[in-house]
C-alpha cells in the first residue's frame, strides 16, 4: 500500500495545481460591471493607487544606484525642466519655454513661477543651477546620466526664474534629454552636504520635491507611500495616495494584479501575457519606445570587418520568428537606431535584410566564405569561421541568443554561446572590450541624437561598443547635434538612417513595444507607456 | 564552566575572523564591481569617479585592514548601493528573519517532538511508517518549488493566504502571512527533529531506569511523559544548534520566493549588486548570531544533561 | 564522546559477513528496494534514453514554442521551441552527474579529514574536528552564494561549492567510525606488529568504515541534487543553455501562469530522485548499521 501512497502523494500537488489553474480564469468575473459604466467626465477625488517596484528606491535621480525602481518613484516625487509630451516631443514642466541662441551654444529656459517645494520653499533658478553645476557636472561624483550632459559647460542663473545652459558645442536635443530622468533637486536641502550620495536623510528618508505627491511613509523592503501635495503648481492631484509596493518577484506582481492588489506596471516580459489578457479587470496597453535590440560584432576583428558578412548574418536570422516567439509579436524589425516612436524622424523605406538563407550564403561566398571541406562550417583560406557569442543572463536575452545562435549555425557559422552574469558581462565585454559578438539593447531619450553609440571618438572606450569608425557618419551625427531646425534635422537623420541600414555598425534586430498592465479602476491615464504616464499622475483618478 | 566559556569565546572570534577574510577576499578579488560602476552606458571616466568615491582604488589588504579596524569599533561602513550605514540596513531587515526563524523553531520543535513521540510509541506500525514517510518527503522536495506550488494553490487559485509580506490589520492577517513561509522553512528542520526524538525516545525507553519504573507498576502514560520524555528531550536540545544554520540558509530561498524583506534576501541583493560592505556586514552579523545561538544551546545542554560534566 | 563509549562495547564484525546476502536483505526493506529499482530505471532512462529519443535538446523552433504534448514532442516544447522530453533527459544527465560528483568530493574531503582526525588523534584531531565544528556552525549557504556570485558558475565550480559546504557530516561520521575501529583489537594488533600508520589506515580502518560511507554518500547525493536546484533557483547554478533539472525549473518560473507543466515536470523529477536516494540511504543504514536496525 505504501507504493500507492507514494505515487498518490507525488502527484497530488501536481494535479491540484494543474487543475485549479483552469478554474482560476473564471474567478475574476466578480467585477465585470466596468463595461457599461461610460467614461464619466467628472474626475473622482481620493483613493489610492498601488504600483509595484522591484527594489528599495533611492530618492535622488542622479544617484549612481538609482535604477528603474528609483526612476519610477522619482518621476512622481520630483520634476524635470521638461517632460515627455503626449506627442513624444519635450513638453513644459518646471520650465515654461526655452530657446537656443543663434550659434546654438546657449539655451535659455524660462522657469515657471509660483512653484513650491514640498516643504513650502519656493522653487527658483538656484535649484536648477545647483542640480547641474554641483551634482551632474561635478565629474568626481559620477552622477547617473552625467554622460548625457557632456556638452554642457555650466548653468548660469540670469534671474530667479531664468537660467542659461552654456554649452561647449551645439546640443539640439538638450530639451529632450532634460525630460529623461533629469529631475531637479532642492538646493536648500543640500546646503552643507559633503557627499550627496551619502546624504541618507534626503536620499532614503525624507525627500523633498516639486511633484504632485510628497513623501509620507516608507518601510524598507516592503512599501512606500506618497500623499497628495496640495500646493502642487498644476493644481492638486485627484488621487489621495500612491503606494509603491516592493515586490522583486514578477510572479508575485502578476498574482497581485490579478487579485486587484496592484493597479499599473510595465510588463517586462511577455511570458504571462495570455493569463493577463484573459483577466477582465485588466487592460494591456502597448506603445512604441525609444529602444532597440542589436548585435555588436567586434569590428577590430577581421572576421567581421567585411560589411557583406554582417549583411549575411542579418539575412540568416529570422527576426520576425524571434519577435513572434520571444516578444509574443510585440515588436517590429529594426533597420537603424532611430526608433518608430520618433514619428518626426523615423524613416520607413530603409534597406532591410529579410530572412533568406540563400542570400546569406551568396553574400558570404562573395566575401570569400564557403564550406569547402564539407564539415558544415564556413571556411576561408583553410580557416573556419568560428567565434564566441557572449550573452548576459538578463530578461529575455538568453532566449534571443539561443535562437540567433541556431540561425547562424544553419548558414555555417561556428558559434559558441557563452552565458555570463550581468556584472561579469559588463566587466568582460564592455570594460575590457573582450568579445567577438554580443547581443543587447540601447534605450535613449526620445531624440534622434545617437552620437554617443556611434561616434569614432567613443570607439574602444565609450558607448560605441562595436568600435565602428566612419568619418561620414561622424560628420552627420555632429551636424545633427548642431542644427536646430526640425526640417533640416530630419534631412540629416534620414541620411544617418540610410548609412546605418547599409553599413550595419550594429546588426539591428528589433524595436520592442512596451507593454503596460493597467487596472480598469484607473481613469484618465494618457496613452503612453507606463513610465511616461507617471509624468501625468496628477491627472489620474480612480473609480 | 568559566574556562569553557572563555575557550569557546576565543574560538568564536577566530571563526568570525576567518569568515570575514574568506568573504572579503573572495568578493574583492573577483572580476566585476559594484553595480553603479557596471551600467551599460557608463563611461570609463564615470566608472573611475565612482571607484574613487567608494574607495575601491586602495589595495585589497589595506581595505580589509581598515574595514576590520572599523568593524571592531562597531562601524560596518556604508552600503555601496544606497549610501546608508550597513548596520541600519541590517537592523531594518533583521526582525523579519528573526520572527520567521523563531516561529519556525517553535513550530518544528513542538510538532517535531509530538510526531517523534507518536512515532516511537507506535514503532513499526502504520503511524510510524507514515510519519517516517512524511519526513523523507519533507527532506526531498526542493523547498522553493514547493513554495511556488503553494503560492499557486493557496494564494492564486484558492486565495486563502497572501503570497507575500503584507501589513495586516488583524492578528489573523499576521498569522496567515506566516503560515506558508514557516511551513516551507520547517521542511528543513521538522524531519530531523522527528527522527531525532524518535531514536532518542527508543534509546531511553530501553534503558534500565525506565524498565524499573515500569516494573514498579507506574502507568504507561506516566512512564512515557515523566521519565522517558524528559531524558529523551535532552539530546534534542543539541540538535537545535545544528538546525539553526540550516534554517538560516533556508531563509535565503523562502525570503526570495515570498518577497520577505529579511536578511536572506538582503544578502542575495547585496551579492548581486556587489555591495561589498553590505555583504560583509550581513555575513558577520549572521555568523555572530549563529555562533552565539550555538553557544547558548551548548550551555543549556551542559546544564540540563547530567552526563555532560566536563565539556570541552 | 558518546560514540567512543558505544564503540568500545561493540564487537567488530567482518565486512564480508555484513555484505553477505546484501541484496536479499535489501529486498526485504520494500521501500528501499523500490527506491533502488526506481533509481536504476531512472539512470537507464536518462543515460540511455537519448539513444532512442534522439531529438536534439538544443534544437530550437520558435514557431512551435510552448506547444502542448504531441507525438512529435511527448512532453511539449519550451519557450524557444526545444523538445522538453529530450531536455529532461539531457538535464537529468547533468543533474545526476552533479549529484554524484558533488558526493564524490564531499566524501573525499570529509573522509580524509574525519579519518585523519580519528586516526592520528592528538593535536591533529583537535584542529581538524574544531574546524569541522566551526564549518558546521556557520551559515555556509551564505558563503556559497557569495562564492558562486563572484567566481562564476561553471559545473565544476557548482560541484566544488556544494562539496565544500557539505563535507562536515561525513567527516563526523568517518571520525566516529575511525575511532571505533582504531581501538578495536585487530587494528591495535596490526599496529603493535609494526605496521606503518598509512598502511594500517588503508588496509584495516578504511574497509571497516566503508558501510557508513556508503550510507552517507547515498544521502549525500540527495542533498547535492537538492542544493543544485536551490542555487539554480537563485540563478547561481549551472547556466543555461546547458540544461539541468534545477535551471529548467528556474527558467519555467516565468511561465507558471501560462505553461505550468514546464515547472512541474523537472520539479517532480527532482523530488522523486531525491526521495528515492533518501529512502535508499535510510534502507542501507538499517541494513549496514546495526545501531539503527529495527528490532
Amino acid at each position: 500500500m505504501k507504493k500507492y501512497l507514494f505515487i498518490m502523494m507525488a502527484f497530488l500537488l501536481t494535479v491540484l495545481v494543474a487543475c485549479s489553474d483552469d478554474s482560476a480564469s473564471n474567478d475574476t468575473d466578480q467585477n465585470t460591471d466596468s463595461e457599461d459604466s461610460s467614461e464619466s467626465t467628472e474626475p473622482k477625488q481620493g483613493g489610492n493607487v498601488n504600483i509595484p517596484i522591484v527594489g528599495d528606491p533611492i530618492f535622488n535621480p542622479w544617484h549612481p544606484n538609482a535604477y528603474a525602481e528609483s526612476n519610477i518613484v522619482n518621476r512622481v516625487l520630483f520634476q524635470g525642466l521638461t517632460k515627455p509630451g503626449l506627442d513624444n516631443l519635450p513638453a513644459p514642466s518646471l520650465a515654461e519655454d526655452w530657446t537656443p541662441s543663434e550659434d546654438g551654444l546657449v539655451w535659455t529656459f524660462n522657469l515657471k513661477e509660483g512653484v513650491k517645494w514640498h516643504d513650502g520653499v519656493e522653487f527658483t533658478a538656484d535649484d536648477v543651477a545647483f542640480t547641474f553645476n554641483d551634482l551632474v557636472l561635478n565629474a568626481s561624483l559620477g552622477s547617473n546620466g552625467a554622460s548625457n550632459y557632456k556638452a554642457v559647460k555650466e548653468v548660469v542663473v540670469v534671474d530667479p526664474h531664468t537660467v542659461e545652459f552654456h554649452l561647449d558645442r551645439p546640443f539640439a536635443s538638450l530639451p529632450a534629454y532634460l525630460a529623461f530622468n533629469s529631475e531637479i533637486l532642492p538646493a536648500h536641502k543640500f546646503e552643507g552636504v559633503e557627499n550627496p550620495w551619502e546624504y541618507t536623510e534626503f536620499n532614503k528618508e525624507a525627500p523633498v520635491g516639486t511633484g504632485a505627491f510628497q513623501f509620507d511613509t516608507y518601510t524598507s523592503g516592503q512599501s512606500l507611500t506618497l500623499k497628495r501635495f496640495d500646493d502642487y503648481h498644476n493644481g492638486a492631484a485627484n488621487i489621495e495616495t500612491v503606494t509603491f509596493k516592493i515586490l522583486p518577484d514578477v510572479n508575485t506582481q502578476i498574482a497581485q494584479v490579478l487579485s486587484n492588489e496592484l493597479d499599473a506596471f510595465a510588463l517586462e516580459d511577455t511570458s504571462s501575457l495570455k493569463r493577463l489578457e484573459s483577466a477582465d479587470n485588466l487592460e494591456i496597453v502597448t506603445s512604441d519606445t525609444t529602444r532597440y535590440f542589436w548585435i555588436a560584432t567586434d569590428l577590430t576583428n577581421p572576421l567581421f570587418q567585411d560589411v557583406k558578412v554582417r549583411q549575411a548574418m542579418l539575412h540568416a536570422i529570422d527576426r520576425q520568428a524571434i519577435i513572434d516567439s520571444v516578444l509574443s509579436g510585440y515588436g517590429t524589425i529594426a533597420n537603424s537606431a532611430i526608433t518608430p516612436d520618433q514619428e518626426g524622424y523615423f524613416k520607413e523605406d530603409l534597406p532591410t535584410y529579410e530572412y533568406n538563407v540563400d542570400k546569406a550564403k551568396a553574400l558570404l561566398k562573395e566575401a570569400g566564405w564557403e564550406d569547402t571541406n564539407g564539415d558544415g562550417i564556413l571556411d576561408k583560406d583553410g580557416k573556419d569561421f568560428s567565434f564566441e557569442f557572449d550573452i548576459a543572463l538578463q530578461g529575455d536575452l538568453e532566449q534571443m541568443a539561443v535562437l540567433v545562435q541556431q540561425y547562424l549555425i544553419e548558414v555555417g557559422f561556428d558559434v559558441k554561446l557563452n552565458t555570463l552574469e550581468w556584472n561579469a558581462m559588463i566587466q568582460k565585454n564592455i570594460i575590457e572590450r573582450d568579445f567577438d559578438m554580443i547581443l543587447n539593447w540601447w534605450a535613449y531619450p526620445t531624440d534622434p541624437d545617437v552620437l554617443a553609440q556611434y561616434h569614432s571618438s567613443n570607439a574602444g572606450t565609450g558607448n560605441n561598443i562595436p568600435g565602428y569608425q566612419n568619418e561620414e557618419l561622424d560628420a552627420l551625427l555632429e551636424q545633427g547635434q548642431s542644427v536646430g531646425d526640425p526640417a533640416e534635422r530630419k534631412e540629416i537623420y534620414d541620411q544617418v538612417q540610410v548609412h546605418m541600414a547599409e553599413n550595419l555598425p550594429y546588426l539591428y534586430l528589433w524595436y520592442p513595444q512596451a507593454l503596460s498592465v493597467r487596472s480598469d479602476r484607473l481613469q484618465n491615464v494618457p496613452d503612453l507607456h507606463f513610465g511616461g504616464t507617471l509624468h501625468y499622475i496628477n491627472e489620474w483618478w480612480v473609480k | 564552566m568559566l574556562q569553557f566559556v572563555i575557550r569557546r569565546f576565543g574560538q568564536s572570534i577566530v571563526l568570525v575572523l576567518i569568515v570575514t577574510i574568506i568573504t572579503f577576499f573572495l568578493m574583492n578579488l573577483a572580476p566585476g564591481g559594484p553595480s553603479s560602476m557596471m551600467r551599460m552606458d557608463a563611461t570609463e571616466a564615470e566608472r573611475e569617479a565612482i571607484a574613487e568615491q567608494l574607495g575601491l582604488n586602495d589595495p585589497v589588504i589595506v581595505r580589509y585592514g581598515s574595514w576590520l579596524i572599523n568593524a571592531f569599533q562597531g562601524d560596518l561602513g556604508l552600503s555601496l548601493s544606497s549610501g546608508q550605514p550597513v548596520l541600519d540596513r541590517i537592523v531594518e531587515r533583521f526582525p523579519h528573519t528573526f520572527n520567521l526563524a523563531i516561529w519556525t523553531v517553535f513550530f518544528s520543535v513542538i510538532i517535531g517532538i509530538v510526531l517523534g513521540i507518536i512515532s516511537a510509541k507506535n514503532r513499526n506500525t502504520w503511524k510510524d511508517h507514515l510519519i517516517n514517510f512524511g519526513s523523507v518527503i519533507g527532506l526531498s522536495v526542493p523547498s522553493f518549488w514547493l513554495a511556488i506550488m503553494f503560492i499557486l494553490l493557496f494564494s492564486v487559485n484558492l486565495q486563502w493566504l497572501p503570497s507575500s509580506l503584507v501589513t495586516g490589520d488583524s492578528i489573523w492577517d499576521t498569522i496567515k502571512m506566516y503560515i506558508m513561509p514557516v511551513l516551507i522553512l520547517s521542511t528543513a528542520t521538522l524531519p530531523t527533529i522527528v527522527r531525532f526524538t524518535r531514536s532518542s525516545m527508543l534509546e531511553v525507553v530501553s534503558q534500565n531506569y525506565v524498565r524499573t519504573a515500569r516494573a514498579k507498576g507506574l502507568k504507561e502514560r506516566t512512564v512515557v511523559y515523566s521519565h522517558a520524555l524528559r531524558n529523551a528531550l535532552i539530546p534534542v536540545i543539541s540538535i537545535i544548534g545544528v538546525l539553526i544554520p540550516r534554517m538560516l540558509s533556508g531563509t535565503v530561498i523562502v525570503e526570495s520566493v515570498f518577497g520577505w524583506p529579511g536578511m536572506g534576501r538582503l544578502i542575495v541583493e547585496a551579492a548581486q549588486a556587489r555591495d561589498y560592505n553590505l555583504v560583509m556586514g550581513v555575513t558577520v552579523v549572521v555568523t555572530i548570531l549563529v555562533v552565539l545561538s550555538n553557544f547558548i544551546v551548548d550551555i543549556i545542554y551542559s546544564k540540563v544533561d547530567p552526563r555532560v560534566k566536563n565539556i570541552g | 564522546m558518546n560514540q567512543v563509549a558505544e564503540a568500545k562495547q561493540e564487537i567488530p564484525a567482518s565486512p564480508k559477513a555484513r555484505s553477505n546476502g546484501f541484496f536479499r536483505r535489501l529486498a526485504k526493506n520494500r521501500m528501499a528496494f523500490a527506491a533502488f529499482l526506481f533509481l536504476v530505471v531512472i539512470h537507464i532512462v536518462v543515460f540511455l534514453g537519448p539513444l532512442i529519443w534522439n531529438v536534439s535538446p538544443e534544437k530550437v523552433d520558435p514557431i512551435n514554442a510552448l506547444a502542448g504534448w504531441s507525438l512529435e514532442h511527448p512532453m511539449g516544447t519550451d519557450d524557444v521551441g526545444r523538445d522538453v522530453l529530450s531536455r529532461m533527459l539531457a538535464g537529468g544527465q547533468i543533474t545526476l552527474l552533479v549529484g554524484f560528483c558533488s558526493m564524490f568530493f564531499t566524501v573525499l574531503i570529509g573522509g580524509i579529514i574525519g579519518a585523519a582526525a580519528g586516526y592520528f588523534g592528538g593535536w591533529i584531531d583537535t584542529i581538524l574536528m574544531r574546524f569541522t565544528e566551526a564549518m558546521m556552525s556557520i551559515p555556509n549557504f551564505f558563503l556559497a552564494l557569495v562564492a558562486l556570485t563572484v567566481l562564476g558558475k561553471s559545473p565544476m565550480m557548482v560541484i566544488l561549492v556544494i562539496a565544500f559546504t557539505s563535507w562536515m557530516e561525513i567527516a563526523r561520521v568517518v571520525y566516529g567510525e575511525t575511532l571505533k575501529w582504531k581501538e578495536s583489537e585487530f587494528v591495535e594488533a596490526s599496529i603493535s606488529m609494526g605496521s606503518k600508520s598509512m598502511r594500517t589506515l588503508r588496509k584495516h580502518v578504511v574497509p571497516q568504515i566503508i558501510p557508513s560511507i556508503i550510507v552517507s554518500s547515498t544521502l549525500g547525493i540527495a542533498w547535492a541534487i537538492l542544493s543544485e536546484s536551490a542555487i539554480s533557483y537563485l540563478g547561481l547554478g549551472i547556466q543555461p543553455p546547458t540544461a539541468t533539472w534545477g535551471n529548467m525549473l528556474q527558467g519555467a518560473q516565468q511561465y507558471i501562469w501560462t505553461s505550468p507543466i514546464l515547472g512541474i515536470l523537472p520539479g517532480v523529477a527532482i523530488t522523486l530522485v531525491v526521495l528515492a536516494y533518501n529512502f535508499l540511504g535510510d534502507g542501507l543504514r538499517d541494513l549496514l548499521d546495526p545501531k539503527y536496525q529495527k528490532k
